[in-house]
């Protein structure tokens, strides 16, 4: 078991949530990217959340070899969903030519993969123990 | 103008808007204002799709169209849902104008009741010169304006345009000011069209009435008939086949034949006249009683008593003058006394009255003898003819009769008068009976001629008036001939500048494009009215417009659209334009960008676009542009905020949440560095490109090369050295520029992902931002 330090992934999605719900007007305009930041940074502290219990060596892995070993623990169906969410928020967080910002929808539905992530995660990790 | 009618209000020149102002209509929820710079210059709304942005293009449509066709023939997907799902009451779209002359904003808006269907809206215009009134579009002069200069471009147009080639022939011509000429040709086409009518139904009528002259076995029925059957029908020997149908045969001098001279001789038989009965009594009288004068007369030699009265007046004169008493002529003496002179007198008087009575007995016999003469004449000729008509036993008893009674008969004149007085009346009884047959013939034979003689001579009317119409039809069709070339020849004329500055700007559009357009020429009248456009592929003549990329087909239709739009009849001084991006390859989108500036410098241009290409373009061709970005949050509310380079914008949001007092700590921690890097990585792409494409690359190769950039380190490496291999040289040279460099590009490497956990996030920024401006003046 590895220590984690910073934000939890529930803590993340969280703070995603709210600025997809209801942001402040510091972040008009900008919330769209903040919000598919947070929830990669989610989707990855799961995933480090999962694997600091279940197989610590597999956080040197690449994040590629890490979405694939995520099926072990995980049901099939949702980690294709995770690994997709994760490639679309990926795409969505680096600056690519002549793309604007996810819409809202986009985000919602990448948010609630997470969710279920990390709620997952939670039990998976409960259940050892 | 093409509004013929010419009364119309003087129109509102020169209109540049300065707001779109939405509420509850397709994506937008609570009220938003797009504000616009008034005058000529490009504004860019970029946003998603379903960001709202087309709400405002299309708001500004509907606003300006109201229930027009473009909307009607929309999909009911978009008829059904274009109220706002969030806000479906309140309806509304404003816009604000500026307009020549106007002292403020002119403000149009139009809202819908709760409930009320797209069409049912109410359109308020409000004029600042007069505030209190409620104008119209109309009064604006802008209903016919917004449909022949169209200012809105829509997507769904651009790529409908050659769709259908006369209708597109006609937005085209709408702009030419030829609507007169339209309006002209088409009334004489009008005119023409119920002319023909009528004489169609002329022809068919003849049809029927055909074929019941076919059914009638009378001979005038058949020439008739034979009229109508030429060529060209022989009106005038059918109404004078008819001519006589009520009045009597034949008196009109025509010549008749077959079964019209039956009828004259039928006519003729009716009306014979047999010597009259008091006339032949009369007749017979005189004979009698000139026999008895005679008779009595007989004894007097009447030219002795004339001469011997001549000679006893000559003897009295003598005497009366040489007062003699001896006989002149006879020499005996004494005897002319005075009673000789009495008796001699008495005796003249007697003789020259039995002279007299024998000349009124000669001249009384004379007359008789030609009253006779005229009384037994021959029978009447026509007699002979009556078995033309099937009377001929009638006619011939009355001809024995006639002639029994005109034969002299016995020696002596009374033998005569008896004869006379005796054979009269079997040929008044024989003329009668033939008078009665010969009526009732005729009555039959017009009993069944006479209807149908009627309606021929009704038709005949109809007839004469349709080949009178045919006349004007052929001369009407001639004038809209002659109205046509003169518009064609002005329709080629007018155009002609239009399609100059369209193929202008293919030239800047086409790009890589192997297609030249040659020519664009308004073709045809009628049905057959069509765009030409001359196009050359490599340069191959003749080839058609199928051939062409549907990305190809937009620009060509954008092409001529811009001209229509900024054309300077036009009274409106901006063009909207949505979405023209959606199937240009990226060099297309530089040509894009290069046409719009151009029309920017004289028009209001603004362009709806749904990603970073056209903005990108613009950017990198130093093109003059405000953007405006729109994003939707849940609830459909739009927020709209001014739009920066992605260098810039990125860094600014990073400044944003870095020193905002209410975003918490951790979370700006963990958003920043996203932030920083996506503002490193931009500045990388718009290094890359600007050097690439400088150099003459082509997009395609150049998009190719970035996207083999993946992270922060490659990106870097493609900018400074031109390769994404070379990220080890990327440390070394952020080594030798300053710690500085380094932390901006460690942080935006890990902090992405983990968040930032070294110093602070300000300096973070501060530390991206000499990144970026190293990076731009460097690369």
């Amino acid at each position: 078991m590895t220590a984690l330090v910073g934000m939890t992934s529930r803590q993340l999605l969280e703070a995603a949530d709210t600025l997809l719900s209801e942001p402040a007007p510091a972040w008009e305009g900008r919330w769209p990217r903040a919000v598919a930041l947070l929830t990669r940074q989610a989707l990855e502290r799961a995933m480090e959340e999962l694997f600091a219990v279940k197989s610590p060596p597999l956080m040197r892995a690449s994040f590629r070899a890490q979405l694939l070993a995520l099926r072990i623990w995980l049901p099939t169906e949702l980690a294709g969903r995770v690994a997709y969410a994760w490639a679309a928020l990926t795409r969505a967080t680096h600056h690519h030519a002549y793309e604007l910002p996810p819409t809202a929808a986009e985000l919602a539905a990448w948010l609630e993969t997470t969710d279920e992530l990390s709620r997952t995660v939670a039990k998976r990790v409960a259940g050892a123990g | 103008m093409t509004d013929a009618k010419g009364a119309a209000a003087p129109v509102a020149v020169g209109a540049t808007l300065t707001a779109i102002i939405v509420e509850g209509f397709r994506g937008i929820g609570p009220q938003r204002t797009l504000e616009l710079k008034p005058g000529p210059g490009l504004t860019l709304i970029v946003g998603r799709n379903g960001s709202g942005k087309s709400s405002f293009a299309e708001g500004l449509e509907i606003l300006l169209t109201g229930s027009n066709w473009r909307w009607a023939k929309r999909s009911k997907v978009w008829r059904d849902g274009w109220r706002n799902l969030h806000q479906p009451t309140g309806t509304c779209v404003q816009a604000q104008l500026l307009v020549e002359g106007e002292p403020g904003p002119v403000v149009l808006a139009r809202s819908w009741a709760d409930g009320a269907a797209l069409e049912g809206s109410t359109l308020d215009v409000r004029l600042p010169s007069n505030p209190k009134q409620r104008a119209s579009l109309a009064a604006l002069g802008w209903t016919d304006a917004l449909e022949t200069y169209r200012p809105i471009l829509s997507y769904n147009e651009l790529g409908s345009t050659f769709d259908q080639p006369s209708e597109f022939h006609d937005r085209l011509l709408a702009i030419l000011g030829l609507g007169e000429y339209d309006a002209l040709a088409e009334e004489a086409r009008q005119e023409r069209l119920a002319l023909d009518r009528r004489v169609k139904q002329v022809r068919a009528a003849v049809e029927p009435l055909l074929r019941r002259l076919d059914a009638t076995d009378d001979d005038r029925a058949r020439r008739v008939a034979a009229a109508f059957r030429r060529k060209a029908w022989d009106l005038d020997a059918a109404a004078a086949v008819i001519g006589g149908a009520g009045e009597g045969v034949g008196r009109d001098g025509v010549e008749l034949a077959g079964d019209a001279l039956d009828i004259a001789v039928l006519r003729a038989l009716a009306t014979i006249q047999p010597p009259a009965m008091e006339e032949v009594l009369a007749v017979a009288e005189a004979i009698r009683d000139g026999h008895a004068r005679r008779e009595a007369l007989a004894a007097t030699p009447v030219g002795r008593a004339d001469e011997l009265a001549r000679l006893l007046r000559g003897a009295l004169s003598f005497h009366a003058r040489h007062e003699t008493a001896d006989c002149p002529v006879c020499g005996t003496a004494g005897v002319l006394d005075a009673a000789w002179r009495a008796a001699a007198e008495a005796q003249a008087t007697e003789l020259e009255a039995l002279a007299a009575e024998a000349r009124e007995l000669d001249a009384a016999a004379r007359q008789v003898s030609a009253r006779l003469q005229r009384l037994i004449g021959p029978p009447p000729s026509i007699l002979e003819r009556a078995h033309e008509v099937g009377l001929e036993r009638d006619a011939q008893t009355l001809a024995t009769a006639w002639s029994i009674f005109a034969t002299p008969a016995g020696s002596t004149p009374l033998d005569f008068a008896e004869h006379l007085e005796a054979t009269i009346d079997p040929v008044i009884t024989a003329a009668d009976a033939l008078r009665e047959a010969a009526e009732a013939e005729l009555g039959r034979r017009e009993g069944r001629w006479r209807p149908l003689a009627l309606e021929v001579a009704g038709w005949l009317r109809d007839a004469r008036e349709a080949v009178a119409a045919e006349a004007e039809s052929k001369r009407l069709a001639g004038e809209e001939k002659r109205l046509k070339q003169e518009q064609l020849r002005l329709k080629r004329e007018r155009f002609e500048p239009v399609a100059k500055q369209a193929l202008e700007l293919w030239e800047l559009l086409r790009q890589a494009s192997s297609v030249e357009l040659e020519s664009i020429v308004l073709e045809g009248t009628g049905t057959q009215r069509r765009v030409e456009i001359g196009v050359t592929i490599d340069g191959v003549e003749g080839a058609a417009l199928g051939v062409m990329s549907q990305g190809e087909l937009h620009a060509i239709a954008l092409s001529l659209f811009l001209p229509r739009a900024t054309i300077p009849e036009s009274p409106f001084r901006f063009v909207v334009i949505d979405d023209p991006v959606q199937s240009m390859d990226p060099a297309r989108v530089d040509g894009l960008a290069r046409v719009l500036e151009r029309v920017a410098t004289e028009r209001q241009v603004v362009v709806f676009t749904h990603d970073d290409r056209l903005p990108e373009a613009c950017r990198r061709l130093g093109v003059p542009t405000a953007v405006v970005e729109v994003t939707r949050r849940e609830g459909s509310v739009v927020e709209l905020r001014p739009g920066l380079d992605p260098v810039r914008r990125n860094l600014d949001d990073a400044w944003a949440v870095a020193r905002s007092d209410f975003v918490p700590e951790e979370v700006a921690r963990q958003v920043v560095p996203g932030f920083c890097r996506a503002a490193i990585e931009a500045v990388c792409v718009e290094a890359v490109r600007r050097r690439r494409l400088g150099r003459g690359e082509s997009h395609t190769a150049v998009e190719e090369r970035l996207a083999e950039a993946t992270t922060v380190t490659t990106y870097l490496a493609l900018a400074l050295f031109d390769h994404v291999k070379r990220g080890d040289d990327v440390v070394d040279r952020l080594k030798q520029w300053g710690p500085q460099f380094v932390e901006a590009w460690s942080a935006a490497k890990s902090g992405a992902h983990a968040g930032h956990t070294g110093g602070s996030l300000e300096q973070l920024v501060k530390d991206t931002e000499q990144l970026c401006s190293r990076v731009r003046s460097v690369a």
